[in-house]
């Protein structure tokens, strides 16, 4: 199929694709590695807390040292691989709402691409580490830039609830950039769903050519089966009504549930918004797909027969292995319900967001330090924000270096002497 | 074999040892051998066993089934030497690959190797009967290798022939040439010697010294016109050995494809595929789908508002795109199955 090359090509195929096993296991190892630095560096600060506790108490008790420090070992409790998840799609959640706070509004496929962007940042990327909160406005913030949807970065911080700052926005930038490997093409279900929709309402004119691979299909015959299907679950008044409820129901699960699920790892596009399109309306749903690969479903109709439709239908394979993969991915997003909705999941997270505090890399809650000047950083001995002139002047410094070294290189043809070296050594 | 008893042979007491008559007695006597079992007999013998018709050889012990057309005289004192050089030239006849049909000189000494073998099992007797199959095989598999590798052998050799009897040839009318010129100078020399005496001895004692210069200009003059006639003369000659050159290398071209299991390495000769038709999308046919047909318009209220507005029109957008994209992306990677293919990605 020409269409599923097309995807093949795509980073989202390529490089964001996973199986469920694979996901899992890729959480596991990024939270133990997290969980491992986290140990490491809370190890590394204690000796510095405690260096300003004893002066302040005024003897210090080396026995006594070695008790505080035991029970403190225990105490450091790292979130789990499921905790995490929770943790980031009540982010994700946020990032919805947030969206939502603009005026107008953020379309649905920025706030989609950010959506996306954190989840892949958190495949590699632990909340531990990274504190969702941090990258959830700049992952919103790249999206606008990725989506085509211009706003400047002092228009995006002042939509910001809370004291947020351009620079809060933009320091984990090139963090969340390097997290994404690059790839900020994120494929969604929802053009595909205006695709289908559209199709259906063609099909209820009469107005559709047959699919390509079955010939035999004519518009009116369409029409005539368009009719006769199932009724919807909630009847309507006609078929365009139906349609039209299909289609909103069906964008409201690709906003929401498709969003905060796994779906975008599992699946491809088009079977995500077919699954919700599924979950929606049933027969329609149905109906649509035997359109595209012909024949009727094989519970419903005799063994002999089935048979004879098997030979006939050169798509009957695939047919039966996408309607296994769709009704899948429809329980996938047919088992979502926000978390905020559900008391008890509010509880829980309640207490990893307290257990987040205690186990919070100490040494990444400064982004600004990490990604604005990771060279001047280093240099500086401070290792507080430099202020503008500070890093005015030390570029200045630089760029001054710079010239001396092509000077000293362009007078010298063939690099410095090699004789002032032997002598060093 | 006899090799022990073969270098004192040629001598008056060398005897037949099939009717035991003497060189002594019959000093025209003629010995003759056969490939078959390299027994010697005089060609007395021969006559009077093999001439009614295939024998059994006459050696006791020796049953081998002779004819006589296969009798011949011997070329080397030692039978062993004779039968080996038989062999070689036999083996040689068959297996005949030449260099230039193989890969690499690596294959090619591999080759000699395997030939070398196969000959030493012939002539020492191992393995003979395993070596003939192979052998047999090799000539009736490779019928039409063998032949053309022979017809250029042929070739090679009579060309070699000719151009030595060529260059023999070239060598004497060289040298002839040269007696010639040598001859013809001498005369001149003496003709104008002889001219200019008479005219001398004709002439006033005045004009003596002006004639002697007269003469040796003539003399100069002649042997430059006799240089010149040599050039062209040599000038011929190269254009003939050139032409030569060109005809025997046309003859070594003709290579033949051949498969075989005995030799290895032996240099594929491809034939060329036909081109095919120049295709630019590689085998893609852009405007072909396979879940849909697009249409040129779908119907939808929402879209309506946007296909006839002006504005939208004026900037040049057309709905169209919106339709292709959008059915692309309904079923791009509709057949995509991640659990599948992914997994199959990390085994790869």
């Amino acid at each position: 199929m020409i269409e599923d090359d097309i995807y093949r090509t795509s980073s989202q195929f390529r490089l964001w694709s996973y199986t469920r096993p694979a996901l899992a296991s890729l959480r596991t190892k990024t939270n133990d590695i997290a969980s491992e630095r986290v140990r490491a560096a809370l190890q590394r600060a204690r000796p510095a807390q405690q260096s300003t506790t004893p002066s302040a108490a005024g003897t210090p008790q080396p026995g006594s040292d070695g008790e505080t420090k035991k029970p403190e070992e225990k105490q450091i409790e790292c979130l789990t691989p499921e905790e995490e998840l929770i943790l980031v799609r009540y982010y994700c959640e946020k990032t919805l709402e947030l969206g939502e706070t603009y005026k107008p509004p953020l379309p649905t496929m920025v706030r989609a691409t950010a959506i996306q962007y954190l989840h892949r940042f958190y495949l590699t990327n632990s909340p531990m580490t990274y504190h969702p909160k941090s990258i959830m406005a700049c992952a919103l913030f790249l999206a606008t830039k990725t989506d085509n949807y211009y706003m400047s970065l002092r228009q995006f911080a002042d939509g910001i609830p809370g004291e947020t700052s351009t620079d809060d926005v933009i320091s984990p930038e090139f963090l969340l950039m390097q997290g994404l490997r690059f790839t900020f093409d994120v494929r969604h279900p929802f053009r595909g769903l205006e695709g289908g929709v559209m199709e259906l309402q063609a099909i209820a004119q009469g107005q559709a050519p047959p699919a390509p691979h079955i010939p035999n299909q004519t518009a009116q015959n369409l029409l005539q089966k368009l009719k006769s299907i199932a009724p919807p679950p909630i009847p309507s008044s006609s078929i365009n009504d139906r349609i039209a409820r299909a289609h909103g129901t069906t964008r409201e699960t690709l906003k929401t549930a498709a969003q905060m699920t796994d779906a975008y790892f599992l699946y491809t596009p088009s079977q995500i918004w077919l699954s919700a399109f599924l979950l929606a309306d049933k027969p329609l749903a149905e109906f649509y797909l035997d359109t595209k690969l012909g024949g009727p479903l094989t519970e419903t109709i005799p063994d002999g027969d089935a048979m004879e439709t098997d030979l006939k239908n050169p798509l009957y394979e695939l047919r039966t292995k996408l309607f296994k993969v769709l009704t899948e991915c429809s329980a996938l997003l047919g088992a979502y319900t926000t978390l905020s909705s559900d008391p008890d999941q509010m509880k829980g997270l309640k207490r990893i967001a307290k257990k987040l505090y205690h186990c919070q890399n100490p040494e990444k809650i400064n982004l600004k330090r990490d990604s604005g000047q990771p060279a001047v950083a280093g240099a500086a001995d401070s290792g507080q924000v430099t202020s503008e002139s500070e890093s005015e002047r030390l570029a200045k410094k630089r760029k001054l270096e710079l010239e001396q070294k092509a000077r000293s290189g362009a007078s010298d043809m063939f690099g410095p002497e090699l004789v002032a070296e032997r002598t060093k050594q | 074999m006899a090799s022990k008893n073969g270098i004192s042979r040629r001598d008056e007491d060398e005897v037949c040892p099939v009717c035991k008559s003497s060189r002594y007695l019959n000093p025209n006597m003629r010995f003759l051998i056969n490939p078959e079992c390299y027994h010697k007999m005089c060609e007395s013998c021969v006559d009077r066993i093999f001439s009614s018709g295939p024998s059994s050889c006459p050696v006791a012990g020796c049953r081998k089934t002779l004819r006589k057309n296969r009798f011949r005289a011997q070329t080397f004192e030692d039978i062993g030497v004779e039968r080996e050089v038989d062999i070689r030239r036999r083996v040689m006849h068959i297996l005949n690959r030449r260099e230039e049909e193989f890969d690499s000189k690596r294959a090619y000494d591999d080759f000699l190797e395997q030939r070398e073998e196969m000959i030493a099992n012939l002539v020492c007797r191992t393995d003979v009967a395993r070596t003939e199959a192979q052998l047999q095989r090799y000539a009736t598999e490779n019928m039409q290798s063998i032949r053309a590798n022979q017809a250029i052998e042929e070739e090679e050799a009579s060309s070699f022939q000719a151009r030595m009897t060529l260059e023999q040839e070239e060598a004497r009318l060289r040298r002839q040439l040269a007696r010639e010129q040598i001859e013809n100078e001498r005369r001149e020399i003496q003709a104008g010697r002889e001219d200019m005496l008479s005219r001398l001895a004709s002439g006033s004692s005045a004009d003596a010294a002006a004639i002697a210069r007269e003469g040796h200009k003539v003399l100069l003059k002649k042997s430059s016109a006799r240089r010149s006639e040599e050039d062209r003369i040599r000038q011929k000659q190269a254009a003939l050995r050139g032409s030569e050159l060109k005809r025997s290398g046309l003859s070594a071209s003709a290579d033949m494809a051949s498969s075989s299991g005995l030799i290895k390495g032996l240099r594929k000769i491809k034939t060329p595929e036909p081109e095919k038709p120049y295709d630019p999308f590689m085998g893609y046919v852009p405007e072909k789908r396979d879940y849909y047909t697009l249409q040129q318009s779908y119907p939808s209220v929402y879209l309506d508002r946007v296909k006839n507005d002006t504005r939208v029109a004026a900037g040049g957008y057309d709905l169209r795109e919106y339709y292709a994209r959008t059915m692309v992306e309904a079923f791009a990677g509709l057949g995509c199955f991640v659990e599948d293919e992914v997994a199959q990605r990390s085994v790869a």
